[in-house]
């Protein structure tokens, strides 16, 4: 790949007011936005911008399995397929799925598996179809929230939903949300997701060095983090139900049907 | 959720071709009427151009990168544009995952082959030294839902991504390819704006722009690429025939349908500005 402008981080990623490169605070998330049931022909949908990230997830299912041998005869089973689009990165990314994508896709699965009652459709599978438009680092802890409000959108039964987030270090700071240039340029980088219905981890990778102090300020405040970013997938859903009720009730109020 | 079929009832068939009988679509259209065209640009921040195109419930989008490389050696001086297309298992429970079938590989061969034949991209335009270096493009789609005529609505896709085009504009030096601190812009590397038009066809009626429903129980389809007064390219897919009398009033049709939509789709408002 020959680009004529190179991809270069800067050397310091805090501005003189103490502010990241983006304007924000350390503990600050970007800009987020969800919104569900935007593919017709899914089951459930969701569509998620967080900074630059811009991601789709479908949910299918229950439906039957294919390869057929890997249904299980006492239980359904997840499936999660991530995938980048080819212009969603920087240098374009080759259009067959990669080792990136194949763990990434295993790991959201493991993350989001805990919270199903897979145990009720035995010999199906739900797949759950995860693409990214457009990406600025954290997208792995984007498409579990996304993937998760999906199945949601879907009426499959869930335990709870599922949120996740990035913590990070950057220039000997801990940060939370960390974008895309953060990521490359940092020094640690912790992704964590929480299954609401007991409030622990359900995903957890981390890369980088940091003390033990260190690391438990991360899990703190990713704590927090994610707390905020739940108030947001239950916006998203609730939204979809309200403007259902008030249609509804807008019909009704105008034959006369008011209460 | 809306209700996909691979085979559609022999009453739903009978239904929907009875309405074609009298001139009448399913969705309340007229025989030669298009559904409404959504379009959205820019919008990915990492590509060098997009577009996000609804045709209908219909949705596509694009995306352009480029990279730079050697000319073929027939064609020193000319840039090289590659489309290609992703039908993905999102977007319908008809898709599967795997490798390109069939109906994305001629998705993508359709549409490139409406805008190589039109002088749309001008190749030379992306040639940064003869023999040495030029830019490719690649344009790739991503079907993100599936409500029928993928062609048109990739048509339409690809052209606004190639409008919304800003690719760095580099110069040959010694120390190799360096960048201007200019862009290449659609205005730049785009002419022409060539149209797809799909036509389906039940029995011995023709329509325009198929819906999914319309699609699954057609005998065939046609697809007619045109510029403003040319018709660029053609493909006739599945089993149908057509009359040669038929082909004619399509190629006039098309140049009018054409018109019409490139006024209505004004494709040159989403170019993009750099200051």
């Amino acid at each position: 790949m020959v680009l004529i402008i190179k991809d270069e981080y800067p050397e310091k990623l805090f501005r003189e007011d103490g502010k990241r490169l983006d304007g924000r605070d350390k503990t600050e998330l970007r800009p987020l936005k969800m919104e569900v049931g935007v593919i017709e022909n899914a089951d459930g949908s969701a569509y998620l911008e967080w900074g630059n990230n811009k991601i789709f997830a479908a949910v299918y299912g229950p439906r039957e399995v294919h390869p057929h041998h890997l249904a299980k005869p006492d239980r359904g089973i997840l499936r999660v397929f991530y995938r980048m689009a080819t212009y969603s990165v920087f240098d374009r990314k080759r259009p067959a799925p990669g080792r990136r994508e194949k763990e990434i896709s295993m790991i959201i699965s493991d993350c989001i598996e805990p919270v199903l009652f897979l145990e009720l459709y035995p010999g199906t599978a739900f797949e759950v179809f995860i693409e990214v438009i457009d990406a600025d680092g954290g997208t792995r802890c984007a498409s579990t929230t996304v993937a998760s409000l999906a199945l949601a959108d879907a009426g499959v039964p869930m335990k709870s939903l599922v949120t996740s987030v990035a913590i990070g270090k950057i220039d000997g700071e801990i940060v939370v949300d960390l974008s895309g240039i953060e990521d490359k340029a940092g020094e640690a980088d912790l992704p964590l997701a929480i299954t609401w219905f007991n409030g622990e981890i359900s995903l957890l990778q981390f890369d980088g060095a940091m003390d033990v102090e260190e690391f438990n300020k991360c899990l703190t405040l990713g704590k927090e983090a994610a707390e905020k970013i739940y108030q947001i997938q239950l916006d998203a859903l609730r939204k979809k139900y309200i403007s259902i009720q008030e249609s509804v009730s807008g019909s009704s109020n105008a034959s006369g049907g008011e209460e | 959720m809306m209700d996909v079929k691979r085979v559609i009832s022999t009453i739903e068939r009978k239904y929907i071709i009875n309405n074609l009988k009298k001139e009448e679509r399913v969705d309340g259209r007229g025989l030669w009427e298009y559904r409404d065209f959504k379009i959205d640009t820019d919008m990915v921040a990492s590509a060098e151009g997009s577009a996000d195109v609804s045709l209908g419930e219909t949705r596509i989008i694009t995306g352009l990168k480029y990279d730079v490389g050697e000319p073929f050696p027939d064609l020193p001086n000319e840039g090289v544009c590659t489309i290609m297309a992703e039908l993905l298992p999102l977007a319908s429970p008809l898709f599967e995952r795997g490798p390109p079938d069939e109906q994305s590989i001629e998705l993508a061969r359709v549409v490139d082959r409406g805008i190589r034949h039109a002088d749309c991209v001008q190749t030379k335009k992306l040639c940064i030294k003869e023999k040495e270096a030029v830019y490719i493009l690649f344009v790739d789609m991503y079907v993100i839902n599936y409500a029928g005529n993928l062609i048109d609505c990739g048509g339409v896709s690809t052209l606004a991504s190639l409008v919304s085009a800003h690719i760095p504009e580099g110069e040959y030096t010694e120390n190799g390819i360096e960048w201007t601190g200019n862009y290449l812009t659609g205005e730049d590397i785009v002419n022409e704006l060539p149209l797809v038009l799909t036509y389906g066809k039940i029995e011995d009626i023709i329509f325009s722009d198929p819906n999914l429903p319309e699609e699954l129980v057609c005998d065939g389809k046609i697809s007619v690429s045109v510029t403003e007064d040319k018709i660029t390219s053609i493909q006739k897919s599945g089993a149908a025939t057509f009359s040669l009398d038929e082909i004619r009033m399509l190629g006039k049709k098309s140049i009018e349908i054409g018109r019409e939509l490139r006024n209505k789709l004004n494709f040159w408002q989403y170019k993009v500005k750099i200051e």
